[in-house]
């Protein structure tokens, strides 16, 4: 069996960091190319993990979105919710759950906004439902969160 | 037989190399602007620096043998900048008597290198990286290098001549037009919905700071990495002006003690002292006693800018206008670390563990 996806991946930032950087001709090679494995380190956990974080996402966001979505009922907002999560993706592919995904988060942006504006009035839903809205960027920042080796300040800088 | 080297090559073909390209006009320039008959030589491209070209020369007469640093506009870069302000602003600190490189020229026409360019002495013995800090002088370096930043917020811009190069502010303005103008940055370039960034946009204009204390040159990018040091620990230069500007100096030190810096040690700001250690310096140089509510602003505005940075180079590489690599792990791996840095401020469930105390 060949290796597939990730694991190729894997395989061709060893060859770049084993055979090719040894033989760069100066530091600014060296340089690209070791951010080159270090963004190829990451494609390979993106190959591996995409689908799963963005059915995961979508699970997690549908709920948030529905309370949203009742508790504005009548608004555009609501309606665009509501005939938004009645869509299914075109595919499973990662192109389309992203299409998705873009647009539920645009949703919950807007959301967001509105249930900050009722919190900031009193409301007590609009307190618990931007908990629970923060709740889910915070398990969704550390599920994207990428396991990278440490790089260096030249490789950070803007 | 002898094999005949790539740039010889291309040479013989009439296909100059990035490199021969540019010592030759680099060589017209110097022998018109600097010393009849100089040339430049031994080129290096340096690495880093994402928002410029930079190469390290030598210019040389028979006379006169100098190092040099070119920095070339990109077509794409991480940060879209204004080469004059940049330059002008080292020219003003350099002046003042600020660590900074001696700026030589501001080149605007195209006849020479085909884009603009400036050129500083080069600051020799020196590197800039914070993963090579000696051990034993880190808080040499950490001392001088937030005094280095206190004495920047000290200084006048107005007074320095960089009214007519900078933006106009006031000290009651400039939080919002920096929060207008990053805001903008991120609606403009995202390639996809981040709704910890508009999250913090919506906080950031809810809970206004007070009006600076003082209307001062900000640096912009002033952190661990862009300054050069000496193996004994001195601080010899600040780089990387571009993002230089009026505006509250609260807004320079937020941005040197954000987490990213520190993402390996976080007890330690900018791998260097701890926070408070850090403060005081910059208290001390600046002069100015740290209010610890606009801070907190200022603090969740440096995460947010990050964001707007890593955004931007994102779209940059997306559309092709650079396959700089750093562009995109900029794009990838920092707006994911600046997201957790946004939600660990923000969130009502958040430990906090990225807020440290600084005084």
């Amino acid at each position: 069996m060949i290796p597939r996806g990730a694991e190729a991946i894997g395989r061709l930032a060893q060859r770049i960091t084993n055979d090719l950087i040894p033989k760069a001709p100066d530091a600014y090679t060296i340089a690209d190319l070791g951010l080159i494995t270090a963004l190829l380190g990451m494609i390979a956990q993106d190959f591996d993990r995409a689908a799963d974080l963005l059915v995961s996402q979508h699970e997690a966001v549908c709920p948030i979105l529905r309370e949203a979505a009742a508790r504005m009922a009548g608004s555009d907002l609501a309606s665009r919710i509501e005939a938004t999560l009645a869509q299914a993706p075109t595919s499973l592919r990662i192109s389309d759950l992203s299409a998705r995904s873009d647009a539920t988060l645009r949703l919950m942006i807007e959301a967001h906004a509105a249930v900050e504006v009722a919190a900031d009035a009193g409301a007590n839903w609009a307190k618990r439902l931007d908990e629970a809205i923060w709740r889910f960027l915070e398990a969704q920042t550390a599920a994207e969160a990428y396991q990278v080796a440490p790089l260096t300040t030249d490789q950070t800088s803007g | 037989m002898r094999r005949q080297p790539y740039n010889e090559i291309w040479e013989t073909i009439g296909l100059d190399s990035r490199e021969t390209k540019l010592r030759a006009g680099l060589s017209r320039f110097l022998d018109s602007h600097w010393r009849p008959g100089a040339e430049a030589s031994e080129l290096v491209h340096v690495p880093g620096g994402a928002s410029r070209e930079t190469w390290r020369f030598k210019a040389r007469t028979d006379g006169e043998d100098r190092g040099m640093i070119l920095r070339i506009d990109p077509e794409t870069s991480l940060i879209d900048t204004d080469r004059r302000t940049e330059y002008r602003a080292m020219e003003a600190a350099f002046k003042s008597g600020l660590p900074v490189p001696e700026a030589l020229y501001l080149v605007e026409d195209l006849r020479w290198l085909d884009r603009p360019f400036s050129i500083s002495a080069e600051v020799p013995g020196c590197q800039t990286s914070a993963e090579a800090f000696p051990p034993q002088h880190l808080g040499k370096i950490g001392q001088q290098k937030w005094t280095l930043l206190g004495q920047i917020a000290a200084l006048d811009p107005i007074a320095l001549g960089l009214g007519d190069v900078m933006p106009a502010t006031s000290v009651g303005t400039c939080a919002m037009e920096q929060l207008d103008y990053w805001a903008n940055v991120i609606d403009e370039d995202s390639l996809h919905p981040y709704p910890v960034a508009q999250a913090a946009i919506r906080w950031l204009r809810r809970h206004p700071p007070p009006p600076a204390q003082k209307l001062a040159l900000v640096h912009g990018d002033f952190r661990s990495g862009n300054f050069l040091y000496l193996p004994d620990g001195e601080i010899r230069a600040i780089l990387d002006w571009e993002m230089a500007h009026m505006g509250d100096p609260l807004e320079d030190l937020a941005w040197s003690l954000d987490p990213l810096w520190s993402w390996v040690t976080p007890g330690l700001a900018g791998r260097l002292l701890p926070h408070k250690e850090a403060v005081r310096h910059w208290e001390a140089g600046s002069g100015i006693t740290l209010d610890i509510e606009a801070f907190r602003w200022w603090q969740v505005f440096a995460a947010l800018k990050g964001l707007g940075i890593w955004i931007s180079s994102s779209e940059d590489f997306h559309f092709g206008g650079s396959q700089t690599p750093i562009l995109a792990l900029a794009g990838w791996l920092m707006t994911d670390r600046h997201q957790q840095i946004l939600v660990d401020y923000l969130s009502p469930s958040s430990p906090h563990r990225y807020l440290r105390d600084v005084k």
